[in-house]
């Protein structure tokens, strides 16, 4: 069995950064993670990736080719398009071992996971291979700071679990920069049922869509595959809890053989 | 005569950086927004012309940056006030940085574009907003909330989901999209209408008896996905059918220009909506914030006139009500920065 996480969420929500961070922390506690980039349209990022889509092709091969006249959107689906006729192609790269263990940077459009197949292929493909998979859905906490919002990211969230079936962790990333008072906002939120958050104000609004809100609550109570998890990247504990969590879905390390490390011999002729 | 004296109370003139509430009377606007090549461009495209046909033009804003071509006349272009390419190559950003970065740029001189609006708002009947194919720039960035919140904030505004009917026959493409709209609706709180596109490619009646009636959209779904998320999918199908309830749709198609007119029967509908509801709201916040201000000026005056530095809190009794009220005032309003906030909360804490 190996092991993969997908992370996935909109732009500017913090995929790399938690890549990185992840790697990183992995890395300091002796577990290796192997770090897979499939965002074509990416330009930065700072861990060392085993697998980098854009060695097969990137969204600026695709603009930069006068016979396809795409925009970024467009040639973005071109890619993934492209990446999903050469699923060999990943699978070689991949060159995964029993209990590797594989952090996927995906890329963020939301269109790739609802309206289009491409996602869903990869994630098939992938349990084809025998991975455990699980998603890792970002967001931006800061979007979320109204009981409102705080649903809105919720069912967004929902849209794409639903469209990959595979089990989800959400994640609210970026807690470091938040104020304290905000900080407790989202405790607030984490903690208390969705219900009672929702039914504090009485707005015109509100008294309209309090049965859907309540239908909502309902669903996202009743199935806690919708918890969010806070993420401090300053915060070593908040790293590993959240770890943890991810580790526990996707049951790594449930039959993991005790490894016994000798130093490597050194070849006395080198 | 000059009203300078130490006693009086209105010595400071009034304040005139709040808004005064929305222009309801104001022609609406319209957000239009969708996934990827649900046909946003074509539909406004369509609509433009549509109105023009009937001698009553709209004002129509693009915001995408990385469009090449608009194909219909446009008042306001994003791409005439920053350069996708430009600052693609200036900062150093993929597609979708520099698609966020224009629009953030954008934001910057967005009271300017709702100044136009304002005055021009006695030659269209309509303002139509064209937004960037990505749809998370827009509903998941801060540009894109502060765009829809000062448009709000300024007159009536209607969003408008695009979904592309052939690919919402697959349930699952259309649930998610639909749990899609409906975090939308949750996100700006405006009046929302959903709009199936292509309706010469595939009649969305499918969608509407779908809609309508629950127990076929589960058997739709039944047909096609596993056992496994199964009992999720259909508990927010129930979710969803709430949803559906209260909600406006439209079929259209862009190509043939077919269901217009219902396209504009259901915005005249949002604008009364967004009266009913929203307006309310707005004024509730902006109450809230006066009321804040004032107490906030309140204190200043009277350290002013104690010569006091403005944070110091030791304050003459008879203050403390003011201060209970403003506390519990301040976790619903987000005003600023991190360090403002914390400041504020440090300083209530030690009264």
């Amino acid at each position: 069995m190996k092991y993969a996480q997908l992370v996935m969420g909109p732009a500017g929500s913090g995929k790399s950064t938690y890549c990185s961070v992840m790697h990183n922390h992995c890395l300091s506690a002796g577990r290796t993670l192997r770090m897979v980039n499939l965002d074509p349209a990416c330009e930065v990022f700072n861990y060392p990736a085993v697998v980098d889509v854009r060695d097969l092709i990137s969204v600026n091969d695709v603009q930069e080719d006068e016979e396809l006249i795409l925009g970024p959107n467009g040639a973005l689906v071109f890619c993934m398009e492209y990446l999903v006729q050469n699923l060999e192609w990943l699978h070689d790269e991949l060159d995964e071992g029993e209990d590797d263990y594989f952090v996927i940077d995906c890329p963020g459009q939301i269109e790739l996971y609802s309206h289009l197949p491409v996602m869903r292929q990869i994630v098939d493909a992938l349990k084809s291979w025998d991975f455990n998979v699980c998603s890792v859905f970002l967001i931006d906490t800061n979007f979320v700071l109204e009981a409102e919002k705080f649903i809105s990211g919720a069912l967004t969230a929902l849209s794409a679990m639903v469209a990959i079936e595979t089990p989800a962790i959400n994640v609210l990333t970026k807690m470091d920069l938040l104020s304290e008072r905000n900080k407790q906002l989202v405790d607030e939120f984490l903690e208390t049922d969705t219900r009672s958050i929702v039914d504090q104000d009485e707005t015109a609004w509100n008294e309209k869509h309090r049965k859907l809100t309540r239908a909502i609550a309902q669903v996202l109570e009743d199935y806690s595959i919708v918890k969010f998890v806070p993420l401090n990247c300053e915060d070593e504990e908040s790293i590993d809890q959240l770890l943890l969590t991810i580790d526990t879905t996707i049951q790594y390390g449930e039959d993991l053989e005790v490894k016994d490390h000798y130093p490597e011999e050194v070849d006395p002729e080198e | 005569m000059s009203e300078s004296g130490p006693s009086s109370s209105s010595t400071l003139p009034p304040q005139s950086s709040l808004p005064t509430g929305p222009n309801v009377d104001q022609k609406p606007s319209v957000l239009v927004l969708g996934m990827a090549g649900s046909g946003k461009t074509t539909f406004v495209q369509r609509l433009t012309a549509f109105l023009h046909a009937r001698k009553t033009p709209p004002y129509v804003i693009n915001l995408d940056p990385a469009v090449t071509k608009v194909p219909y006349p446009v008042n306001v272009d994003i791409r005439d006030t920053v350069k996708y390419k430009e600052v693609m190559k200036e900062f150093g950003m993929g597609p979708n940085g520099a698609i966020m970065t224009c629009l953030n740029l954008m934001c910057t001189r967005f009271d300017k574009v709702i100044e136009l609006i304002n005055k021009r708002s006695d030659d269209f009947s309509v303002c139509l907003l064209d937004t960037p194919g990505q749809i998370e720039a827009f509903t998941w960035s801060a540009s894109g909330s502060i765009i829809t919140d000062s448009l709000a904030s300024s007159h009536p505004t209607v969003v408008m989901y695009i979904v592309d009917s052939a690919r919402a026959t697959n349930p699952t493409t259309f649930m998610s999209n639909m749990l899609y709209a409906c975090s939308i609706l949750y996100r700006t709180k405006l009046p929302f209408i959903v709009v199936f596109n292509k309706s010469d490619i595939v009649k969305p009646t499918f969608a509407l008896k779908w809609m309508q009636d629950f127990e076929r959209f589960d058997e739709a779904l039944e047909d096609t996905r596993s056992s496994y998320m199964n009992d999720l999918s259909r508990s927010l199908s129930l979710v969803l059918d709430e949803f559906y309830c209260g909600l406006k749709t439209v079929c259209v198609s862009s190509v043939t220009g077919e269901g217009f007119d219902d396209v504009m029967t259901a915005i005249a509908e949002s604008v009364e909506a967004y009266k009913k509801e929203y307006v309310p709201m707005y004024e509730k916040v902006l109450a809230d914030k006066r009321q804040m201000d004032e107490v906030e000026k309140k204190k200043r005056e009277e350290e002013d006139l104690k010569g006091k530095p403005v944070h110091d809190l030791k304050k003459p009794t008879g203050d403390e009500d003011d201060d209970l009220d403003l506390n519990t005032k301040v976790d619903r309003i987000h005003l600023g920065g991190v360090d403002e906030e914390n400041d504020e909360d440090a300083e209530l804490e030690r009264h």
